[in-house]
């Protein structure tokens, strides 16, 4: 198990690194100056933009600028070229509004997926199971921004109530109760919209899952002993189905930070996702690359929490 | 059992417990009845966050919109887009003149004279009967005192870079000694003065000067250097407009600081600092020193002509106290910071601004709002809304609907959005031009788009009309030259190019090209072929593109296109003037110089006159209307240069987009007459199309009012 966890770490670090100076390169060599030099403004002389260009270090060669942003990345001092920013304040500014949508929209995920993969499954072939088929599908093609267009529109003129932002603007100061349903109420669409795609993609997997579990032979012998078919499905069934799901939940950390850039940009909440977009456009590369490295961490940190909590829940497998 | 039963009952109870939550929130009816003070607050929507809420370092539209409420400058424009004072209660502005006794050249009908005898000539011309030519009257007239400044030895040491070899620049020494020299203060700017004096001295007496002989440099430089070198330090004419602002009494920042002269003093170091790295630093590098004759008067004084200067200063005035090197120092040290490193940029200060303008910053969260209150000792009396809300919605669709919901009372409308909403009784809507123009370019280095004749046949087969109402959906309006249409620098006696296709087939005949039996166009067995590019990510001009390629192909002409990413666009294409024709757009400010432009001077790479249009004539009245103080006389020179422009068609100009605006019908104008009665008026955009200007008198009422007249 140690040496797992030590042979595990040494390689995510290697990994890293590499993520670091490609994510590093990719930006770099983009075609673009960061939106303060921009050489099309005709009040920037070439010698004003030189000087920009001095002060970001953008003039020294590739592996100093890798060199410098790393350095002062740890040592916690990168701040952001749009409005000098220290940039792990705005990010940690940002997750925090991020986590809320991703909380509320991981709950709808893994609470509603259950029970419509497993009824489906029980279910197999009729009219429900089709109509969910169906839907899921649906859910997965239609394009995310489209989808929550339509959601606005139909809300806002049919309610006339504000959904946009994380809460209704011009209220004054309400009681708190208020305060906190207002918020829950500009929460509700974005974690809805959210959380569609993920409640039809694993609401699939659920469904797969328990089929495959209930051909099983032990599932079949429990039926032959008579055991109540909801006992067969939930305790003997459901329990097995369940295996996989488990190492899904390391990996969903990684969508803290990439899975809300359209949903965040279009309902205007001050998340991570928006703020590297934004951070794209503006060719404001110190976000862009720590937001980028965060995310890379999160991801080797999931698939680790993954690899060991197969291992935990999984005791046939040995690392 | 129980497993399935909270498979069940938890989804449903989150459902509910977020769904219940729409009871709590108030509709766009409730919103005032339920808070009564969200009248008193206005709430506008923006795409994009401000960046640095410091006008001398700060280049984005969003941070220049807070930026004009929160600071205040010492003009600005008023309805008729001419200068009013704001922080400046009154200005002057008047000429210093020098020109060095030249001893080598001869005077008419006296010979070589010294410096008394030209001044005494200078005094009797003055005073003889006025000559025939106008210009020398006027120029004489205008003189009102005459100094001489005796001879005087000068030391200057800087440093000079060597060739274009990168390295370190060395210093070197000049001294001067210089002749006697005449100084002449003038009522009024007169770019004119040096031409008319000429007729009186002698055509060549400024032409001859030579600086050579007073000035010595050590160590030596290169004869080229060294010519630049003496011509600035002892050029035979200098032209100093001054321009002193008369400060209005009591303005207090929003900290209760008074302002005075010393912030305006400030503010413009501030700039020149290169420390700061202000983009506005062109504006002010004529600028050759600004004093403080008292706390309420600011002299500037400028190196050379350049009349866009005096708009330079409705740039807001930045507070001494706070941003000097001493507030800079300590809050560097404070901070933990490098103080010899720190600079105005990294200041706390850019985002806790503090001017003397109508509103005060209070609160910036960034991407979601920026919240500014009303400013109560305000000089020109508080604006009505107590509440400034700058929200930041990045998505246009939901702007609309935030607009519709009430949280949000003015975004940036688009020309589709606007019939939608003209029929509804809830909303007013406004629209005006905006300042700036789309247009095809030519590269006019490059064959056919050298001849006036095929660039006037290319404008003539498009249908700009069509595209104004299509495209636009009517929401623009063509326009013909290179000047903001709603100043009287536009010269709205020239016409937009007729849509005529036969007329431009028959034009490019005469410039050679016929038709082959394919119909294609030809002109020495060579097709008429070019490629016509824009960027990605602009609709509008995507549709322009083809409309474009369309029109042309029908004349014959085989038109490719390419559609580039703006980054590629602008560095590969545009800076390195690899393109035949292009579609794109500038966006102008008020004031009519167009020497970046337009000057043959700047049609090298990188540079923004990248058709490459270079006309004698519009260099000299490029070079005049920069120099031109006289408003009259300047829109004379103009409307001369939009005629050229017209002429030639470098561009094809195609049409200046117009804003629009909507805002509910209950805000209105607030204002108490004489007796003391409050009365209400609707809102009416001012002659040049800005319906923002009373923004400090609007309110928004419970109820739609209702006017008089208006049943």
């Amino acid at each position: 198990m140690l040496s797992f966890i030590a042979r595990n770490s040494i390689q995510k670090v290697i990994t890293l690194f590499f993520v670091s100076v490609i994510s590093f390169l990719v930006i770099h060599l983009a075609p673009g100056e960061p939106s303060q030099v921009d050489p099309l403004n005709p009040k920037f002389t070439p010698e004003m933009v030189e000087r920009f260009r001095q002060q970001f270090h953008l003039d020294q060669p590739l592996t100093i600028q890798y060199a410098y942003f790393y350095r002062d990345l740890f040592t916690g001092k990168t701040v952001s070229w749009k409005d000098n920013q220290p940039v792990l304040k705005k990010v940690w500014e940002r997750f925090k509004n991020s986590l809320w949508l991703f909380v509320v929209g991981t709950l709808l995920t893994w609470t509603l997926s259950f029970p419509i993969g497993i009824r489906s499954a029980i279910f197999r072939g009729g009219p429900y199971d089709r109509s969910a088929t169906f839907f899921s599908y649906l859910l997965i093609s239609i394009p995310g921004f489209f989808f929550a267009y339509v959601l606005i529109i139909i809300v806002v003129t049919t309610l006339h109530v504000p959904v946009i932002d994380m809460e209704t603007f011009g209220l004054g100061s309400p009681p708190w109760y208020r305060w906190v349903m207002d918020r829950i109420w500009h929460l509700l669409l974005p974690s809805l919209l959210g959380a569609t795609g993920g409640i039809a993609v694993l609401s699939r997997y659920v469904r797969s899952q328990m089929m495959e579990v209930e051909s099983q032979d032990y599932v079949r012998t429990a039926r032959a002993k008579g055991v109540p078919e909801e006992q067969v499905h939930y305790k003997h069934a459901l329990r097995n189905a369940l295996l996989p799901f488990v190492t899904m939940f390391g990996l969903i950390l990684p969508g803290l930070i990439g899975g809300s850039v359209i949903i965040e940009s279009i309902f205007a909440w001050p998340g991570m996702g928006r703020m590297a977009y934004e951070a794209i456009l503006a060719r404001d590369y110190p976000i862009v690359l720590t937001v980028n490295f965060i995310s890379a961490v999160l991801v080797l940190v999931g698939t680790f929490i993954s690899d060991v909590l197969y291992m935990v829940v999984d005791p046939r497998i040995r690392l | 059992m129980t497993i399935r039963k909270i498979l069940i009952i938890v989804p449903a109870l989150i459902i509910v417990f977020l769904l219940q939550s729409y009871f709590w929130v108030p509709t766009y009816e409730q919103q005032s009845r339920g808070n009564p003070d969200r009248l008193n607050e206005y709430i506008t929507a923006s795409i994009g966050d401000a960046s640095l809420l410091n006008p001398i370092l700060s280049a984005d539209s969003a941070s220049s919109e807070i930026n004009n409420l929160v600071y205040e400058g010492l003009i600005d424009y008023n309805e008729d887009l001419r200068f009013r004072g704001r922080l400046a209660r009154s200005w002057k502005i008047y000429e210093e003149a020098f020109f060095y006794i030249n001893d080598n050249a001869s005077v008419p009908s006296m010979g070589k004279v010294g410096p008394e005898q030209i001044i005494e000539l200078l005094l009797k011309a003055k005073k003889r009967i006025p000559p025939s030519n106008p210009q020398e009257k006027a120029s004489l007239e205008n003189i009102e005192e005459i100094v001489l400044l005796p001879a005087k030895e000068f030391v200057i040491t800087r440093l000079e870079k060597e060739g274009k070899t990168p390295g370190q620049p060395k210093e070197i020494t000049i001294r001067v000694t210089a002749p006697p020299r005449i100084k002449l203060v003038l009522k009024e700017v007169d770019q004119f003065l040096f031409q008319s004096l000429s007729r009186i001295l002698g055509e060549d007496y400024f032409r001859t000067f030579n600086g050579e002989k007073y000035v010595r440099i050590t160590p030596e430089i290169d004869p080229v250097k060294r010519s630049k070198v003496v011509q600035e330090a002892l050029p035979p004419t200098e032209h100093n407009p001054v321009i002193i602002f008369q400060l209005r009494p009591d303005v207090k920042f929003h900290d209760g600081h008074p302002f005075d002269a010393y912030d305006v003093k400030f503010t413009y170091e501030a700039i020149m600092n290169p420390k700061n790295l202000s983009p506005r630093l062109s504006d002010y590098e004529p600028v050759k020193e600004v004093t403080v004759v008292d706390p309420l008067t600011v002299r500037i004084i400028y190196k050379r002509l350049y009349s866009p200067a005096l708009g330079t200063w409705a740039m807001g005035i930045l507070p001494e106290h706070l941003l000097n090197d001493e507030a800079l120092k300590k809050e560097a040290i404070q901070s933990g910071k490098d103080p010899d490193k720190f600079s105005m940029r990294q200041s706390r200060f850019n985002r806790h601004p503090i001017g003397c303008g109508p509103f005060v910053f209070k609160e910036w969260k960034s991407d979601q709002y920026i919240l500014l209150e009303r400013y109560d000792q305000y000089w020109e009396g508080p604006p009505h809304y107590s509440r400034f809300y700058y929200r930041i919605i990045p998505d246009p669709l939901t702007q609309e609907m935030e607009f519709y919901a009430g949280t949000a009372d003015a975004y940036a409308v688009r020309p589709h959005q606007v019939e939608r909403l003209k029929q509804d009784p809830t909303y007013q809507s406004f629209s005006g031009l905006s300042f700036g123009y789309s247009y095809i370019g030519y590269n006019m280095r490059r064959e056919p788009f050298n001849d006036p004749r095929v660039r006037r046949a290319l404008g003539m087969a498009i249908d700009v009309d069509k595209i104004i109402e299509y495209v636009l959906f009517g929401q623009g309006e063509r326009i013909t030259g290179p000047f903001v249409k709603q100043t009287d620098y536009y010269n709205k006696y020239i016409q937009p190019l007729p849509y005529d296709p036969q007329g431009a087939l028959k034009l490019l005949e005469e410039a050679g090209w016929r038709r082959n039996p394919e119909g294609w166009l030809e002109k020495n067995g060579k097709r008429l072929q070019f490629t016509l590019i824009t960027n990605s990510g602009n609709e509008l001009r995507k549709a322009i593109l083809t409309v474009a390629q369309d029109a042309w192909k029908q004349i014959g002409i085989d038109v490719r296109t390419d559609i580039l990413e703006w980054a590629v666009f602008i560095q590969e294409r545009v800076n390195k003037l690899d393109f035949d024709a292009l579609i794109l757009g500038w966006s102008m400010g008020i004031e009519p110089d167009l020497y970046q432009l337009w000057h043959s001077s700047q049609t090298n790479p990188y540079q923004l006159n990248f058709v490459g249009f270079k006309n004698e004539a519009a260099d000299d009245l490029i070079i005049k209307i920069r120099q031109e103080y006289d408003h009259d006389q300047q829109v004379a020179y103009c409307h001369r240069l939009h005629e050229i422009i017209a002429k030639e068609q470098p561009y094809t100009f195609l049409y200046v987009s117009k804003w629009t605006a909507v805002l509910d019908k209950r805000i209105v104008v607030k204002e108490t007459d004489a007796e003391g009665k409050v009365i209400y008026k609707k809102i009416t955009p001012t002659k040049t199309g800005n319906y923002m200007f009373y923004f400090n008198r609007w309110i928004k009422l419970p109820e739609t009012p209702l006017f008089s007249g208006e049943g």
